[in-house]
């Protein structure tokens, strides 16, 4: 599952030349997606067209595909990166019980997220992309049951509108495919 | 015809009135003035207990990305509440300045602080401090660490914090980093550590 960020009047962050952060999540998310299709791993978008999506409408969407994997697309400007993060969670302070807690949904799952966003960040220093390694407080990730991740792409402002081509995208879209069919061919545990 | 005595008498008697209500409106502003000055004396907060001490503060740094510790002078109450809110702005007088390494709006501020519990913090943040942060996963984060790493450096027993923008909830900082939840103060150094 597939998650551009932002979308419809949410324009996400404005990455310089009138591109917007929207439009670059859109555009990555579509360039994974046929990747991933390439490698026969089917996957969906959380919109594939400029619309608003609630953050807790993504993860609603995204829990009920149950997919392998969930990645959220994000864009920022800056000197050029990918940061890779995985979800940022604390123990939660009440045993589970019969219901799944919202805000601790990922919890279950919250070391395969961390091994994954490992996978794809040595995926991408293999292909020699700068790419930096965190975690973070990022919404929807914590409600998602299934294994989570996100990606942000930072550009420099003057060349921001090269994101929005497939050359740019190609080798970043390639290397996160790659790690995420390993992930998918070893059973989730890239 | 109007006789000459009584047009006399009807011209004193009109301006008698408007002698007398000039002399009231004078009056009545004078008192407004007066009511006014009183009572900006009355609102007065007393002044402060505490004093200067030396601290460290995290600093955000656009240019690498990264956080780096500095020594800064600020007057501390001695109260949990408003030394939290002074250590807080001191890390924000950082941002708001012109050149800054972290640029915030320089009407972000921090409104209130408050105390939940013995351990948990929150922390009111003025609509500029996030209607005009800038948009972007990490650079959201480094704000929310540099403030919650700052304010646990500097003030004993602060185990949750969680930021409010204008007495209200939000979902997010500006579109990325989470504001609805409580941020666990060993959580947030992990996060620290990984940006040092």
């Amino acid at each position: 599952m597939i998650d551009p960020g932002h979308g419809g009047s949410d324009k996400g962050s404005v990455l310089g030349s009138g591109v917007t952060e929207k439009q670059v999540t859109l555009a990555f998310a579509r360039e994974l997606r046929k990747e991933l299709a390439e490698r026969g791993i089917a996957c969906r978008l959380i919109r594939d067209s400029d619309v608003p999506v609630s953050l807790d409408k993504r993860a609603e969407i995204a829990n009920e595909q149950r997919p392998f994997l969930y990645v959220s697309i994000h864009a920022a400007a800056g000197p050029s990166s990918i940061r890779v993060y995985s979800p940022y969670l604390s123990k939660p302070s009440s045993p589970p019980g019969l219901f799944v807690n919202w805000n601790s949904a990922q919890f279950p799952v919250l070391e395969r997220s961390t091994a994954v966003a490992r996978s794809v960040s040595r995926e991408l220093q293999r292909k020699n992309i700068r790419v930096v390694g965190l975690s973070a407080a990022l919404r929807p990730l914590i409600h998602i049951t299934a294994p989570a991740i996100a990606i942000e792409l930072a550009v420099p402002s003057h060349s921001a509108a090269t994101l929005l081509t497939e050359k740019f995208d190609n080798p970043i879209a390639t290397a996160v495919a790659i790690a995420i069919n390993q992930g998918h061919a070893t059973g989730g545990q890239p | 015809m109007i006789p000459r005595s009584v047009q006399i008498t009807l011209a004193f008697l009109l301006a008698t009135v408007l002698l007398l209500g000039t002399y009231i409106l004078h009056v009545r502003h004078s008192e407004e003035a007066k009511t006014q000055a009183e009572t900006a004396e009355t609102i007065t907060s007393p002044q402060a207990q505490g004093r200067w001490e030396k601290i460290r503060i995290l600093v955000a740094y656009d240019d690498d990305q990264t956080l780096r510790w500095r020594d800064a002078d600020a007057f501390l109450p001695t109260e949990r509440a408003p030394r939290a809110k002074a250590i807080l702005r001191v890390v924000l007088s950082q941002y708001v300045q012109s050149p800054s390494p972290h640029p915030l709006a320089s009407t972000a501020d921090i409104r209130e602080v408050y105390l939940l519990g013995q351990d948990t913090l929150l922390v009111d943040t003025s609509a500029a401090f996030a209607d005009a942060h800038p948009s972007g996963v990490l650079l959201e984060q480094m704000t929310i660490t540099s403030l919650i790493e700052t304010l646990t450096a500097n003030l004993q027993g602060v185990n949750r914090v969680k930021f409010l923008v204008e007495g209200r909830e939000r979902e997010t900082l500006s579109g990325h980093a989470d504001l609805m939840t409580y941020y666990s103060a060993s959580e947030v150094h992990k996060f620290a550590r990984e940006l040092e």
